[in-house]
This record gives structure tokens, sequence and C-alpha cells, in this order.
């Protein structure tokens, strides 16, 4: 099999034991990769018991690779992280690019288990056969970057520079919901709370160093493709707005159609917006370009604020969701602030939108009065005050005084506050939305609210289809001619986004960004020269969506239902103007048809017949009895 | 059915409503600014737009295939018309090549929030200049 390194390491916390288990052919070929695998895994290892808290021993954490994964392509140096989650209580997952899926991958591993929880804080640490559970006591409470910095040169790495470290930062160690996990300081698992289920058992780190190869079944073929995709690249505009401007690109093409939220989803236009844009990001904070394992796409920004009140060493630069998150959703012009807070969520080790949202939804709730300087220890948080919003992130991640309530996100935060604060929530099932309204593309809004983690555009290809970016003919349902703001046809763009995205985004696990130039045909060659199997399209779109249901199974094991399936009341509001005025998704059509698609009862759990059907017999037991 | 019935029509749609932009300072300065000369190819009917922004002022063009441009800009009349009410997924049309365009990208985002306001100015100047039966989005 090439692609796969061929071991999955299984490490329990509390026993301290580890197992180094051979991955088999057959599941490799059914499960592909990722969150395939992690999903199954995890659900094999619950079954029995399937009722636990999130920062309990007995939630399992899957940290898997993709066959992909450390292979010389563009966007393919992704991995990927699963857990029940804290933030939401339902199934949680991120999706991280960087150096470390590839580094574990040459280190013989395609994935790990992590299971338990130690007593003391501890360290993972792989190189090549030598797996030991280390002490972590000279990292626990360190930020993100030192800890980096601290185990590569305790480790004699620094200047090899070649070993990986994924590490939490005191978010995580305090249990923070919404708590990251990140690689290489800029590289992040951000979402649903990942780093508070390594806070909870105690697991700073790992590391990762490896020598070995991924191998490729077919490497002329692959060599060929790689040729052949080469005038691709070179010609495709969204590609060249990634490697000159980043995601911050987004900033000037999304305001044209009302995509990004501004003050907390009341705008969809705002006479500021430039000053977020990408020339501006150039011209102010801007210090280089970054790129992950392999990737000659090179969307990542590095940036820099020299002096001044929100002054950060050089470092990992904001992206679009984080500039919408603290910058329009603010209504916050200044992109240094932006970059701070940026800078203090990575070393803190927090998600941006989440925590960005939050002080959105906190600055409306002290707006309405629902909150005063009593409350916030004297900060004004208003419209458009960097200070105050950089202030608070800090606050939110030493989880000082205000910061405490925020730093348990949004939704808790609207219960403690109480009045009519769940007025100006913008979640879905606990998690924050990310920053395209799914009033200009009303995909986005079942998307959001079918998606098993919560509020997502990446759940799914369904951003990156309607949206525009990416181009799917071949897959039945993505052949339409999209017209905008109309909720017809969307149930089934979605269903067949998530067949199609989950083999792509999740077991693959290509690039949502640099892959979105491929065809069906480039992403299934690439996957099959690789692993040397011999997957069509169908069969692809079948192993996909087994997998989008064995996720959706697992939010629905863990208490998620229909009325969970709903757009929060301020993104159901339509805007009196801007270039989405009046428009509205038709939630309640969209789902009834989406319900229909999936076999889907009326509590919003798949059937035991559709179960069976796409041989899942454990979850139908589970959720059928 | 070609939304224009001839080219002639077009030029004076499309040509006018470049005037009125090298004529409207809130996006003329901009453009000025970046110092790019920028041709707008159409087709269906062909028609190709100048729009000389490195001078001192604005200039229009129209049927300049010679002066060498630094982004050129490639689509239908339908697609221009659309855009221009900002109601073209730019993505999407790029994806899709039904907007193809040449020339160092980011001087191309650099035009976008340039032409923001004209989104705004489409409609109305088309009902103002007896181009009504245009006014369909």
């Amino acid at each position: 099999m090439g692609g796969y390194a061929g071991q999955i390491l299984y490490v329990d916390l509390t026993s301290g034991s580890i197992e180094k288990k051979p991955l088999a052919p057959e599941f490799a070929r059914e499960y592909i990769g990722g969150l395939g695998f992690g999903t199954k895994i995890y659900l094999d290892l619950i079954h029995d018991k399937p009722d636990f808290d999130a920062l309990s021993p007995d939630n399992p954490f899957v940290l898997m690779t993709g066959p992909l994964t450390g292979v010389n392509m563009h966007a393919v140096a992704r991995w990927c992280v699963g857990s029940k989650s804290p933030l939401t209580g339902f199934w949680g997952e991120s999706n991280v690019g960087g150096f470390f899926g590839a580094r574990l991958k040459m280190a013989g591993y395609d994935g790990i288990v992590l299971t338990g929880a130690s007593e003391k804080p501890v360290y993972l640490f792989i190189e090549n056969e030598t797996v030991e559970i280390r002490d972590a006591a000279p990292y626990w409470g360190k930020d993100v970057y030192d800890t980096t910095d601290a185990l590569l040169s305790d480790l004699g790495d620094e200047k090899k520079a070649s070993g990986q470290v994924v590490t939490l930062g005191p978010a995580g160690e305090n249990l923070v919901p919404f708590a990251s996990l990140i690689n290489d300081k800029g590289h992040v698992a951000g979402r649903t709370g990942m780093g508070a289920v390594w806070g909870s058992k105690k697991l700073k780190a790992i590391y990762a160093q490896g020598k070995g190869k991924v191998e490729v079944a077919r490497p002329e073929a692959l060599k060929k493709l790689r040729a052949d995709l080469k005038g691709t690249y070179a010609e495709n505009i969204t590609i060249e707005a990634l490697c000159a401007f980043g995601t911050a690109s987004h900033m000037d093409v999304g305001i044209v159609g009302g995509d990004i939220p501004i003050k907390n989803w009341q705008m969809s236009d705002w006479d500021q917006i430039d000053d977020l844009g990408p020339v501006k990001y150039g011209e102010s904070i801007l210090t280089g370009n970054k790129t992950c394992f392999a990737c000659g796409v090179g969307c990542k920004r590095e940036a820099e604020v020299k002096e001044g009140p929100f002054r950060f060493a050089k470092g990992p630069g904001p992206e679009y969701e984080t500039i919408a998150s603290f910058g329009s959703m603010c209504l916050n012009p200044s992109l240094e602030s932006v970059g701070k807070a940026n800078d203090l969520c990575n070393r803190f080790g927090m998600d941006t939108i989440t925590c960005g949202a939050t002080i959105a939804f906190a600055i409306e709730c002290f707006e309405n009065g629902l909150i005063s300087e009593a409350d916030t220890g004297g900060i004004a948080l208003t419209w458009g005050n960097s200070e105050a919003i950089v202030k608070m992130t800090e606050m939110i991640g030493k989880q000082e005084g205000f910061g405490a309530v925020l730093a348990q996100g949004s939704a808790r935060a609207a219960k403690k506050i109480g009045k009519n604060a769940a007025d100006f929530l913008t979640t879905v099932k606990g998690l924050e939305a990310p920053m395209h309204d799914p009033r200009s593309a009303h995909g986005y809004g079942l998307a959001y609210a079918v998606s098993p983690r919560g509020a997502c555009h990446m759940a799914s290809l369904n951003y990156p289809v309607e949206g525009g970016g990416m181009y799917l003919p071949e897959v039945p349902g993505l052949d339409n001619e999209f017209v905008e703001m109309t909720s017809d046809d969307r149930a089934l763009v979605n269903a067949a986004s998530q067949d199609f995205g989950m083999f792509f985004s999740s077991c693959a696990i290509f690039c949502n960004l640099g892959s979105m130039v491929l065809t069906t045909g480039n992403a299934v060659d690439m996957v099959n020269h690789v692993t040397g199997a011999d997957y069509t399209l169908e069969e692809l779109l079948r192993l996909g969506r087994r997998v989008w249901y064995m996720k959706r199974g697992l939010s629905n094991l863990f208490g998620a239902r229909a009325e969970d399936d709903c757009l929060p009341k301020r993104l159901m509001t339509p805007l009196a103007d801007g270039p989405t005025e009046g428009s509205v998704p038709d939630m309640d059509r969209m789902l009834k048809e989406f319900y229909q698609i999936r076999g889907f009862n009326e509590q919003g759990v798949p059937t035991k017949e559709i179960l069976e059907e796409l041989d899942l017999p454990k979850l139908a037991q589970l959720l059928h009895g | 059915m070609a939304l224009f019935k001839d080219a002639e029509t077009f030029e004076k749609v499309l040509g006018g409503f470049f005037r009125l932009m090298a004529d409207t300072p809130v996006i003329a300065d901009k453009l000025l600014a970046s110092k790019m000369i920028i041709r707008f190819k159409y087709s269906d009917p062909d028609l190709a737009i100048l729009a000389d922004c490195s001078g001192d002022k604005m200039k229009i063009v129209i049927n300049d295939h010679d002066t060498k441009a630094l982004v050129e800009m490639s689509m239908s009349a339908e697609i221009a018309h659309k855009f221009w009410f900002g109601k073209v997924n730019l993505t999407m049309a790029l994806t899709r090549r039904q907007m193809v365009a040449k020339g160092p990208i980011p001087k191309v985002l650099k035009l976008l929030p340039a032409i923001k306001p004209s989104y705004a100015m489409y409609p109305k100047y088309l009902d103002e200049n007896g181009f009504s039966e245009y006014n369909i989005w």
C-alpha cells in the first residue's frame, strides 16, 4: 500500500501503555484515511459506553493523517483530529495543515489514538520506532510559542528543525472549551475545543520526528499528474490570489456579494472594510509568506507590529476568518489590533473564530445594557474599540474577570448573562458561525445547521462549491448553474458536497484552498496513484457518504436532534440594505428536503434502515436499539 | 439570444457607463492612483473598452486593441452587464472561466474596492439614460 505508514499508535494515558497496531489493507481501502479511520475507530472504542463527558478520561481522541499526507504534491499536508467536543457536547473535529502530519507519517505512523488521562502533565515523544510518554512539567503553563521552542531546544532539535511539535496552550490546560491545538505556532486545529480535551488528559504536546519516506505506489503516474497540474496551478486566479494575499484576499471578493459578516451579522457592507483588506495588510503588518509541507501555494502569512499598543513579534499572521472575527464583526478597522488578537489566541491556544465572535456578541450585550463596565472591570466593550477587544482577548486567555465568562464561549456566556442575550448569539449546536453569510448563499445555512460539529463551512464542500471556488460537475447534484440567494436545490447540493467532501477533505485530506483547482478526476487519480488502489468516483462518494453518517451518528449519539439543526435568530434576520437585502434562507424547506434525501426521521436521526444499508450496524443498534 | 441586440447598442450602454465612472471622482481617483491600463474584451456582441488610468485623467477608448494593457479581462456582454450590478459571483465566474483575467492578480484584486461604488450607480445610470429595458437585476 502506498501512502500509508502501516501502523496506528494506541496510547493509553491512564496506564501508560503504548501499542503499535498494524493498519490492515482492507481497513485502509474501506475507510481511506483521516477521519474515515478516526470516526470508525472512535465509534468502536465508545460503543459499549457512549455516555461520558467530553473532558472525562472516557473520551477518546483520534489524530489521523490521510494517504496523501506527506506526499510531494501541492496542498496535501493536512491531518485531522476528532473527539467529543467540550464546547458543543457533540462530535468535534478539526482539520489542520503544517508539517506535523507529514513528520508523523515519516516516523512510521498513520495516526494516534489517545485514551484515558494522565495524572500529571506529559508529552508524547515519537522518533521513528521510539515512542515514549515523557514528563511535561517543565512546559506546563508555557504558551504555545514558548512550549514549541523549549521542547525543540530541549530535544536538541532547534538546529535540525525537522521534528515537529503540536501543543496546547494555557487555554487548553485550563479547559477553555474552545481551546485549540497548534503545530509550528501557526497551523491550528482551531474549532470545537480539541485543546481542552488534551488539557483534560494532561497531555501537553506531541513531538514527532521521522526519517522515513512516504512511499507512492505509482510514482511515474504521480509525476505525470504533477506535471499536468503545473499549468492548472499557474493559470488559476484564486491560487494566484492566495499566493499573493493569502486568505485575506477574500476581504475584497466577499464584500461584493455580502458574504462577510459585519457588526455581529447586522450589516453586510461597511465603508471601512478596505482597512482590513489585503492591500492594507501588505502595507501594514505583513512580513512574509509561509506554507505547509511540500505545498507551493504558500497561502500562509507572517506578520509583525513593531511598536505601539498592539506590538507583537514576527510570527503567524491572521487569516481571513480571524480578520473578520476580530475586525468586521467588531466594527474594528485596526489590522494591527487584529494581528495582536491573533497572536494572543495563538499563544494561549484558542480558536479565533469563537473568540472573536464571542467578543462581538459581548459588545452587543454591552451596547444594549445587558452588561456594563461594572461587569467588564472598567473595559468599555464598544464597537471598534480596538484596545478593549485586544484586552478582552487576553482576559479570555487568562480567564480573568469577565474574560472567564466569555472563555466559556458565547452560548454559555449568554445563559450566564441572561435577559435577552441569546438574541445576539450566532451559534449552531453551540459553535459560533464562521465568517460566511448564509443570507448571501442559502446553502451555507443548511450546511451550518446540519453539520455534525456545529456551524461550519468546512464540514462539507458546500462552501467552495456554492461559493464558486470549486467546480465539480461530475458529482451528481453539483452540475448546476448556481442562482444566487435561492434555496432551490440546496439540499441536494449539500448532500452531494458532503459525500464528496468527506472523501476529499476528511479522508484523503486535500486542502480545500490549495486543491480547489482539482477536478474530481485529478483527485481520484492522485489517491489511486499514491495508494495503488483503483477507486472510482462512485465508490468514493459511497465511502464518503458513510463517513458523513458516522459523524452525524456520533452527534446524534451525543444527543443532537432536529431542534439543534437550526440557524440562530440573528442569521435568519434579513438585512434592510446591502448586497443581501431582504434575503433569508428557507430553512424549513431545505431541512425538509435534506432530511428526505438523507433518510432522517423526525428527530433528525438517520433511520435504522439507512444505517444498515450503509453497513453501519453498530451505529444503527446504538441509535435505535 | 444575446442580451444586447448589437455592438453599437452595447457600446452605448457600457461605454457610456465607463465614461460616467471616469467622471466620478470616488471611483476615478482610486483607479488613477493605480496607474493601470485595463482592457475589457467582451463577446456576443464583440467590443473592447480600454480604461487608461496611467495619466492625470481617466481615458476611455473603444475598440483599442493595440495599446499595451497591464490587465485584460475577458467575458461575455451578459456577464459584464450582470457584473456592474454587483450580481456576478466573481469567484465562480473566474473558476468556471466565464471571466478570464490576464495580468498580475494583485493588481486585479486592487481594482475591486475601487469599483465598488459603481454597483449602485449602474442601475441608476441605465434608467437615467434611456436604457431602462436593461435594468433587469
